[in-house]
């Protein structure tokens, strides 16, 4: 076995899973603060990098990809206030249908918005050349490290971090998990509900756009398109792994899923074609068959 | 000035069922009433109502009106009426049962200072030593009473003018519901709190209140001081389970059902 391309593997793997973990951060947000799965996160991820895109025909990539983080948070709160508040007290199911409805619309919005063919960052045509942050590639003693990789590891890693320990610490974490808990009781206290759920849209479509910019090439590697909705499924296996309710089980799998399958390209793709593709259902699978709850899911109290 | 002054509310769930049917209330600055009576009165929509949460219970004012503190609180939404400075404890302790107690504390106590947050926090310690041992563990694991305590607590951080408290009793053992009372009333003392306690439990009730409220199917049926409430037989014995001279062998063999409306 070469030591060099196990350990460029595992740090690949890594920011792919970085970037896996930054985007399920976002997503099991929302559903600790709303108990809404949202169906529509893929499409989250979609609208993030295709803003990103726009502004970076005007902007260099790095300002492009900060720039879009506000107005995400901006289309994070809508989505909020135009399909969830308004359906506030009908069964979670309604919420959880109009969130695959509104999927739907994204996707259409987005095909009549940008096209239906692949885009380059900051390239508004075939004949530029796109647009990328700076290249933060190097190569150590055999072991390579891609631009996206770096970046991913140096943005997205600490930023899905920061979330998990501002959810522990801070005090909108602790408002957050308090209004998770219970509306009314949060209400009863004080405690501005329909805003904190409001910022928790907010940040998700933030960590989506932050992912989603990262996989859609912002650091090399072509641009937005819509094969991004198919990737952004993968954030369904990772956060039922990491227990579906904890947003640091959610980071765990994320890296975990990045690094299963980094492997899985390197030494069973050649033997299963597509192995890769499936690998993060089957690892769900049977960790669901020993811990029905997921790797970090949350235990429940009850009294009895 | 009446500080609550609660006038013909009408309150319907879903459109359709009246749960209150014309209720009205009033207590004075200070003042500590109890609003008693059998399961599905209507006492929890009532406060539900004070604390503007009927919407969380696809609840709405029908007809009447709650004035708080002097201003019209029956359509203003839960945030606000916790402005004016309402903060009611609803029935069935809920506390954040994955928080933990310290975080429990903080949630209820984010308007505050740190400062301010941190000296009513310590004081709450003071007050319950209980709660300063289990601050770091999950409110779910925390006892009935501890949990009761907590939750006064968490009152506590709001700085409430007006404390309505929904069944604290529930569940409790004589003793603690006795402690709870004790703990109640000197709140009230210490913080000039206006205070709204709805209790099943008449008897512990009547220990810490001044006025009582008799409701039963949506409708105020009795209204008077602790002392008058004590001394009316009806009272007496459909909300104290019936304290029947003599003892037992006197005691009626059947349980006369007396019909206020």
């Amino acid at each position: 076995m070469d030591f060099a391309l196990v350990l460029q593997t595992v740090f690949n793997g890594l920011a792919n899973g970085a970037l896996y973990a930054v985007i399920t951060a976002g997503f099991v947000l929302v559903y600790r603060a709303t108990s809404v799965v949202n169906f529509a996160i893929a499409e989250f991820l979609l609208i993030g990098a295709y803003l990103t895109y726009t502004l970076s025909l005007f902007l260099p990539m790095l300002p492009a990809i900060f720039l879009a983080l506000p107005l995400a948070f901006a289309f994070g709160v809508l989505v909020e206030r135009g399909f969830v508040r308004p359906l506030l007290g009908r069964n979670v199911v309604a919420v959880i249908m109009a969130t695959i409805g509104l999927a739907s619309a994204l996707d259409g919005a987005a095909l009549i918005v940008w096209g239906p063919d692949q885009k380059a960052m900051g390239a508004a045509s075939i004949a530029q050349l796109p647009k990328e942050v700076p290249n933060l590639a190097f190569s150590i003693g055999g072991v390579f490290l891609s631009s996206k990789a770096v970046w991913s590891l140096i943005l997205a890693l600490p930023l899905a971090i920061l979330l998990v320990v501002l959810l522990k610490y801070s005090r909108y974490g602790v408002l957050l998990r308090a209004v998770s808990e219970s509306e009314t009781a949060a209400l009863a206290m004080g405690i501005n509900a329909p805003r904190v759920v409001a910022v928790a849209w907010g940040v998700s479509a933030v960590m989506a756009t932050i992912g989603g910019a990262f996989l859609a090439g912002a650091a090399g590697g072509g641009g937005p398109g819509h094969h991004l909705v198919l990737l952004g499924l993968i954030v369904f296996p990772i956060a039922i792994l990491g227990g579906f309710d904890s947003v640091p089980g959610a980071v765990v799998a994320g890296l975990l899923i990045g690094l299963i399958e980094a492997f899985s390209q390197l030494y069973l793709e050649s033997l299963l074609p597509g192995i890769t593709q499936a690998i993060p259902f089957v690892i769900v699978l049977l960790v669901l068959l020993v811990r029905p709850y997921g790797l970090f899911g949350q235990h429940r109290i009850e009294r009895v | 000035m009446a500080e609550i002054n609660v006038e013909n509310l009408k309150v319907v769930y879903r459109g359709v069922i009246l749960a209150l049917q014309g209720v009205s209330l009033r207590a004075g600055r200070g003042e500590a009433i109890a609003l008693l009576g059998p399961n599905g009165a209507g006492k929890s929509t009532l406060v539900r109502a004070m604390a503007g949460l009927l919407p969380q219970y696809d609840g709405r004012v029908l007809d009447g009106r709650i004035v708080l503190n002097g201003q019209e609180a029956h359509h203003l939404p839960a945030l606000k009426v916790a402005s004016l400075g309402l903060t009611a404890i609803l029935e069935g302790r809920p506390i954040f049962r994955y928080l933990t107690v310290l975080e429990n504390l903080r949630a209820a106590g984010h308007k505050l200072s740190p400062q301010r947050q941190k000296e009513i926090t310590e004081e709450i310690f003071t007050r319950f030593p209980r709660l300063y041992e289990r601050r770091f563990e999950q409110g779910g694991y925390l006892s009935g009473g501890e949990q009761q305590m907590l939750l006064l607590g968490m009152a506590l951080l709001t700085e409430p003018r007006i404390l309505v408290v929904d069944e604290p009793s529930l569940g409790l053992s004589p003793k603690l519901t006795e402690e709870v009372m004790q703990v109640l009333d000197a709140l009230r003392r210490d913080k000039d709190l206006t205070l709204v306690l709805v209790e099943q439990n008449a008897r512990a009730a009547f220990s810490i209140v001044e006025r009582v409220y008799v409701m039963e199917q949506g409708r105020v049926v009795f209204e008077g001081t602790a002392q008058q409430a004590q001394a009316d037989a009806d009272v007496m014995e459909f909300y104290l389970g019936g304290a029947v001279a003599g003892g037992f062998s006197e005691a009626k063999r059947y349980r006369r059902r007396k019909r206020w409306v």
